[in-house]
């Protein structure tokens, strides 16, 4: 069954449509980067989501149904939105104890889950003296309490220090590739999530834009590769010849697609042509990302 | 239901609000009790003022010192039960953990009932430690009967509870902490102390919570005002009830379908 699904999802607040028309799924065992520059739409997304907002049409279902029909929902999903949301005199501790109390879970579950976020020592210190990092862990720590298989995380890496965005990033790793969760997180900073992400959607001004794995984003419409020569000019022809789009760029360099490199090579040896360098580009993510979010 | 009414007592018991409510309301109804027993027996221009501590009536009169005090700091309490969610957005995790929302506002409710009674407990306990001796020492002779202590008993545990729904029907309709808290007190200290004090202005008071409320514990004391005319007992109990649906109302048609964002 397909973990989260999101079908033509609409809301406006006002004259403001914050999310227009957006579909997209994650699948199990998956960490899905939802991105887009602040104001794209991403929070009310997850919102609807997770029932805390009414979206105008369109449906949003976590294992196949509404989160407001789940019997469980911490034991179904897990969830992070804001850092601030803690009372401020309340121990963390506390706090995950009466998550767990509603919930019906077994109070023990908060140490543990403190624990896995590396909070214990902290489990009884009222949440006024946390950093930002700090409130971002017991965030998690509270969306780890069911022990969930469907992560929904908003802006985790927030506040956190490059060592504990290094952290998160091994985590939510770990909980879609070793447990099979599926895990959607948002960020508005590509970077964050570039190194964890299996598969992106990405949005802006509250319509979907692309989405897909990391992979076919980066290679933007086929492969490309980059072949240096000082006999460009010679060069071009034959590989037209085999069958391959050649696009001259200044200095003896040809951007070339429809070959690998192997058969880039063949040509170049059939010829006599020594090639200086012959390279598989990737398109640079973040200039794709910051295109696609331009100017919509 | 019971482990979300357990989930909101320990919402309250652990943060400090609880205590520091509890302990401003037993501080207040020990100075109007300090007040009762030091003006006992003064007449007022030879009208009749406080009863002599000897006198049944001034039981009774003490007996109802805390009413007031504790309806506005559970109204309060029930007030911040509800908007502290939103001011700290704990809202947001609250639903996530229970998402059919008119349970969580039932919940709330439910337990504000609880500590709204224990906090008229703990008034009532504390007003049987100053009033029984300051009788007994007077020379006087209790009388539960003459000085109708259990109707009033009765009649501020009840009331008190249902000021905290009230509270927590407030809070859901403004959500602004301070808004609400000040709201309370304005209504319970002033409208009602107004609607309820002034004779001419008693065919109101007498529907308001606050009047409901003093017929429930049927208080007919003169204190120089003239003697004031509640509803029957049952009437108030039966306004009182009303009022207490109609901020339940309230709370759940003001939370149940917002956006919360
Ligand atoms: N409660 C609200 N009332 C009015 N406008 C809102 C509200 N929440 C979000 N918006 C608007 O909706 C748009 C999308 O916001 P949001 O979902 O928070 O984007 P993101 O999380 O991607 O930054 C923005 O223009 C924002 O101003
Ligand atoms: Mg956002």
């Amino acid at each position: 069954m397909t973990a989260i699904e999101i079908k033509n999802l609409v809301k406006s607040f006002g004259a403001v449509k914050a999310v227009d028309d957006v579909s997209f799924s994650v699948e199990a065992g998956s960490v899905t980067g939802f991105l887009g520059p602040n104001g794209a739409g991403k929070t009310t997304t997850l919102r609807s989501l997770l029932g805390l907002v009414t979206p105008d049409s369109g449906e949003a279902l976590v294992n196949g149904r509404p989160y407001t029909s789940l019997a469980a929902p911490l034991t179904e999903v897990g969830a992070v939105l804001e850092a601030t949301s803690f009372h401020p005199g309340r121990t963390a501790r506390n706090h995950l104890r009466i998550m767990c109390t509603a919930a019906g879970l077994p109070a023990k579950r908060a140490d543990e889950a403190l624990d896995q976020v590396g909070l214990a020592d902290a489990a009884n210190k009222r949440v006024l003296g946390f950093s930002l990092g700090m409130r971002q862990r017991l965030a998690l720590a509270s969306a780890l309490l069911g022990s969930p298989k469907v992560y929904i995380l908003d802006e985790p890496a927030n506040g956190l220090d490059p060592a504990g965005i290094e952290w998160l990033r091994g985590f939510l790793r770990h909980l879609a590739h070793d447990d099979g969760a599926a895990v959607l997180v948002s960020s508005h900073v590509l970077s964050e999530v570039e190194q964890t992400v299996d598969n992106v959607v990405i949005i802006a001004k509250g319509r979907l834009v692309r989405q897909g794995s990391l992979a076919e984003l980066t290679t933007n419409g086929g492969e490309v590769i980059r072949v240096r020569t000082v006999k460009a000019a010679e060069l071009a022809p034959a590989l037209e010849a085999a069958g391959a789009q050649v696009e001259s760029v200044d200095d003896g360099v040809l951007r070339v697609r429809g070959l690998d490199t192997e058969a880039i090579g063949q040509v170049a040896l059939d010829q006599r042509i020594v090639l200086t360098e012959v390279a598989q580009e990737r398109s640079d993510l973040q200039k794709v990302f910051l295109e696609l979010t331009e100017g919509r | 239901m019971t482990n979300l009414v357990k989930a909101e007592l320990q919402k309250l018991f652990t943060t400090r609000l609880w205590w520091i409510l509890l302990i401003v309301l037993l501080l207040l109804t020990g100075v109007f009790l300090a007040f009762f027993i030091g003006f006992a027996g003064v007449e007022n221009n030879g009208a009749a003022g406080i009863p002599a501590t000897d006198d049944p009536k001034w039981a009774q009169l003490a007996w109802t010192t805390g009413a007031q005090m504790s309806w506005i700091m559970v109204m309060i309490l029930g007030v911040i039960m509800m908007t502290s969610e939103f001011r700290y957005q704990t809202i947001t995790g609250t639903f996530l953990t229970t998402p059919r929302r008119s349970q969580v506002i039932v919940a709330k409710l439910v337990s504000g009932l609880v500590v709204g009674a224990l906090y008229a407990l703990a008034v009532l306990v504390f007003q049987a430690l100053v009033v029984i001796p300051t009788v007994l020492i007077s020379g006087g002779e209790l009388s539960l009967a003459e000085s109708r202590i259990p109707q009033i008993s009765l009649g501020i545990l009840v009331s008190t509870a249902l000021y905290a729904v009230f509270g927590i029907g407030l809070g859901a309709l403004v959500r602004n902490q301070i808004a609400g808290i000040v709201g309370a007190i304005v209504w319970t200290y002033i409208i009602e102390s107004i609607f309820t004090a002034i004779p001419a202005l008693q065919g109101v008071g007498k529907w308001l919570p606050g009047g409901a409320s003093n017929a429930l514990m049927s208080i007919d004391i003169d204190t120089g005002l003239g003697v004031p005319h509640w509803l029957p007992a049952w009437g108030g109990a039966l306004v009182l009830v009303g009022y207490g649906l109609l901020f339940a109302a309230v709370a759940s048609a003001t939370t149940v379908r917002r956006d919360i964002t």
